[in-house]
């Protein structure tokens, strides 16, 4: 409930992901960390009345995580449905989180329960046939490629989710809607300010000249420190400065002397 | 020259850093150039500041005022669609009238800078000349300058100029009010220029000479006499600026950190040695120089993203022991069932020479595109790697160093490597001397030659290269030729040269990918 009343579909997300739904198309959200796409996910079951199944991959997920594995309890052997098999069945929603974090063997296995046919083989349990209920639904989200850590999706993969969202940081004035949510004080003109430092160094770092890009959750969190009655120029640099230090105090100073210009002393 | 340079390193980061960012144009180039006045030319994206030396007081306050020109430098870039020579009265009236008019629309954003902003003024108005020292019409130009911007005159003028002054300032004040309040431009204020040349009554091409103050920039002016400017200057302003405190103004502690960082790196700079690395090794100096045009931002992408796992730094392996089982591999009978992250890291000291001859003079820009494209990724990867290149200059071969191995790759190196020309032979030999004594204490791993062609004096290379190799450094070269069968013909010609591993390129993008997969096999 409380998810359903923070998201503003400013971009129109949510009739993209009706009619994605409607015509049983599964959709890959793209879009920088940060930019709502779990909280859009999220709203859309709410909305939909469907249970989420998230699964947020990495390095470590396994095949065994998503499909299940062999248990044996009292001497006799079971098995224990993974977070896909159990979606197929239960006519859920899946969200496939960072799904470019994946390792090729466990994207090979997904790519098999997403083709047109909706359905597994289960390898692990005697071969039985899994076949999805009529309603699963599958959304998946990738960052885009200049985050560490993440791969190029195959493309077998990507023509899975034929519609694609693309979700960019808000406007400024829909980004200080958004932080508004998230606190009770009335810091209008300083959250503007933070939401421009913030457009600055998300500017800076897509032509790579600073390392790291703030996302929504750094203006909240400069909202929230701004309620507890931080002043804004020292939220500023505890938020947006402090972490570049991280790669030298050039780095540092850089944008510690944006907020100067900024916030003042 | 080449130690002052290197100071002026990370005070080029910074500024291009800020300048970009103060302006929301992402290519502005900076330079800084021993030149009287500073310059900025729209149509280039270009800000041309003079060094921290030309300004005046202590390091400190210079630093203070080059900070604070380069904002209005900004800001000009971004609120100004025209800016004229200083050198004749139109110009340098509407100048003058854009000054306050790009300084009003900043400060609505940038509201950090207005104690920056009367310090600045405090300067101006202690080294802008005294009135009296002016000789004809130009002294009622500067009068209105003062006037305008300062709140007051220097020295003495008539009272009927002092009128006119006064009056002109007075329809400047209403005309940029106008045209911050209707977000007018800079053609709707040149419209205004006239009017106040007709009050003025001056030739609208009358000759301005640049302000040089009497007063020896070396001179400090005491802190009690700096204040006191400065409380004037925020009285005339405090209807615009509000209440604002003259002593903490001329303390400046807002900007002092990132002074102490300038200094630090200095110092850092100068203890790494840069200054003297090696004789006969020359740094190319010139910050006048646009690197955006060697900058080919899809082939750096494209070569990032190729390269995107040797960048994680963690690739996955099953061993035969370890703390972290996985079942899975296990019930698949595997005998490595234990899984562990293994560090990628690419440990090779690469040193990398860049032929400049002049039979790339072609293909100069494209050479150079692939060249920082390959450094771009090699710093991506946090490899440790050098670059030189050589070229004739005046007769005389000469080797640049482009990037030292401890200092890190950025605009200035690319900036470095931009400027060298492509010109003359290739006297590999000669340069491989020049840089004997320099890698023989450093050792690197690896020696990479790039040359399209054949060096001058084959012989001696092939000597040059067997000394390099009983030092330990693995001999490198790719050949780079127009067509597949030329790059094979000059890497056969190489391989006779004695270097362990030959390449060919033909296709100048394939430069980058050639050296990394080098990298790579080590």
């Amino acid at each position: 409930m409380l998810a359903e009343s923070l998201y503003i579909d400013w971009n129109n997300s949510f009739e993209v992901l009706n009619k994605a739904f409607d015509t049983d198309l599964f959709v890959l959200i793209i879009g920088p960390k940060g930019t709502g796409k779990t909280t859009l996910v999220r709203e859309f079951a709410a909305k939909k009345d469907k249970k989420l199944e998230s699964v947020n991959f990495s390095l470590r997920t396994r095949e065994s995580h998503l499909v299940g594995s062999k248990t044996l309890e009292s001497g006799s052997i079971g098995f224990e449905q993974g977070i896909l098999v159990k979606s197929m069945k239960e006519d859920s929603i899946l969200y496939l989180d960072e799904i470019n974090a994946a390792e090729a063997d466990v994207l090979l296995r997904l790519d098999e329960a997403l083709d047109d046919r909706r359905q597994l083989v289960l390898k692990e349990s005697s071969g039985e046939l899994i076949q999805a209920s009529k309603g699963w639904f599958v959304i998946a989200t990738i960052n885009p490629l200049t985050h560490v850590g993440t791969k190029e999706l195959p493309p077998q993969i990507l023509s899975r989710f034929p519609v694609r969202i693309r979700l960019e940081y808000p406007p400024e004035e829909i980004e200080l809607q958004i932080i508004k949510k998230y606190i009770s004080g009335s810091h209008d003109k300083e959250l503007l300010q933070a939401i421009k430092l913030a457009n600055i160094l998300r500017q800076a770092a897509s032509v790579e000249e600073l390392y790291y890009s703030p996302s929504l959750r750094e203006t909240i969190a400069f909202g929230k420190i701004l309620d507890s009655g931080v002043k804004p120029r020292h939220a500023a640099e505890i938020i947006f400065a402090n972490i570049y230090s991280q790669w030298g105090n050039v780095e540092y100073q850089k944008v510690n002397d944006i907020i100067t210009s900024m916030f003042g002393n | 020259m080449q130690s002052l340079h290197f100071k002026n390193d990370t005070l080029l980061e910074i500024a291009t850093f800020l300048v970009r960012r103060w302006s929301e144009k992402q290519k502005v180039i900076v330079g800084i150039v021993d030149q009287q006045e500073i310059q900025t030319k729209l149509k280039e994206n270009k800000v041309i500041m003079f060094p921290l030396d030309h300004f005046y007081g202590t390091d400190f306050q210079k630093y203070r005022q080059f900070r604070t020109a380069l904002w209005y430098e900004s800001m000009r870039l971004k609120h100004s669609n025209k800016i004229l020579s200083n050198d004749h009265a139109f110009g340098f009236l509407l100048n003058t009238l854009e000054t306050r008019r790009i300084e009003n629309r900043g400060r609505r954003e940038w509201r950090g800078m207005d104690e920056e902003i009367i310090f600045y003024y405090g300067f101006a108005w202690l080294y802008r000349p005294l009135l009296n020292s002016l000789y004809g019409k130009s002294r009622i130009v500067e009068g209105f300058f003062q006037y305008f911007l300062l709140g007051d005159i220097k020295g003495e003028v008539t009272p009927s100029a002092f009128k006119k002054i006064k009056k002109a300032a007075e329809i400047a004040n209403e005309a940029v009010k106008q045209a911050v309040d209707n977000n007018f431009g800079t053609d709707w204020l040149e419209k205004k220029v006239s009017e106040i040349i007709k009050i003025l009554e001056i030739d609208p091409l009358l000759t301005i000479p640049i302000s040089i103050p009497k007063i020896s920039s070396g001179i400090a002016v005491s802190d009690n006499d700096f204040i006191k400017t400065i409380g004037k200057i925020t009285k005339f302003h405090e209807s615009d600026f509000g209440e604002l405190n003259p002593k903490r103004i001329a303390e400046g502690k807002s900007v002092i950190e990132e002074f102490k960082v300038l200094l630090q790196e200095t110092k850092k700079n100068e203890n790494r040695g840069l200054s003297t690395e090696s004789i006969g090794i020359s740094i190319p100096s010139s910050t006048n120089v646009d690197e955006t045009r060697i900058y080919d931002e899809d082939l750096i992408s494209n070569l990032k993203a190729k390269f995107k796992e040797w960048k994680t730094g963690w690739r996955e392996q099953h061993v035969n022991t370890g703390e972290e089982f996985d079942e899975e591999t296990y019930m698949e009978g595997s005998h490595k069932p234990f899984f562990t992250d293994q560090k990628i890291s690419i440990k090779t000291r690469i040193v990398i020479l860049l032929d400049h001859s002049s039979s790339i003079a072609n293909e100069e820009l494209q050479y150079k595109k692939a060249t920082l494209a390959l450094c771009e990724v090699l710093s991506f990867l946090k490899v440790k790697f050098s670059v030189y290149a050589f070229n004739t200059e005046q007769k005389q071969v000469t080797c640049w160093l482009v990037k030292p191995e401890n200092i890190k790759w950025n605009n200035l190196a690319a900036k470095r490597l931009a400027q060298i020309k492509a010109n003359g032979g290739t006297p590999l030999a000669e340069v491989y001397s020049i840089m004997f004594s320099g890698l023989r204490s450093k050792k690197p791993d690896i020696f990479l030659t790039l040359t399209d062609g054949e060096p001058s004096d084959p012989d001696a290379v092939r000597s040059m290269v067997t000394t390099f190799k009983l030092l330990g450094i693995r001999m490198v070269a790719i050949g780079v030729g127009p067509d597949t069968a030329s790059a094979t013909i000059i890497a056969n010609n190489l391989k006779r040269l004695g270097y362990e591993n030959t390449l060919a390129v033909s296709r100048l993008n394939d430069i980058p990918n050639r050296v990394l997969n080098v990298l790579g096999r080590n």
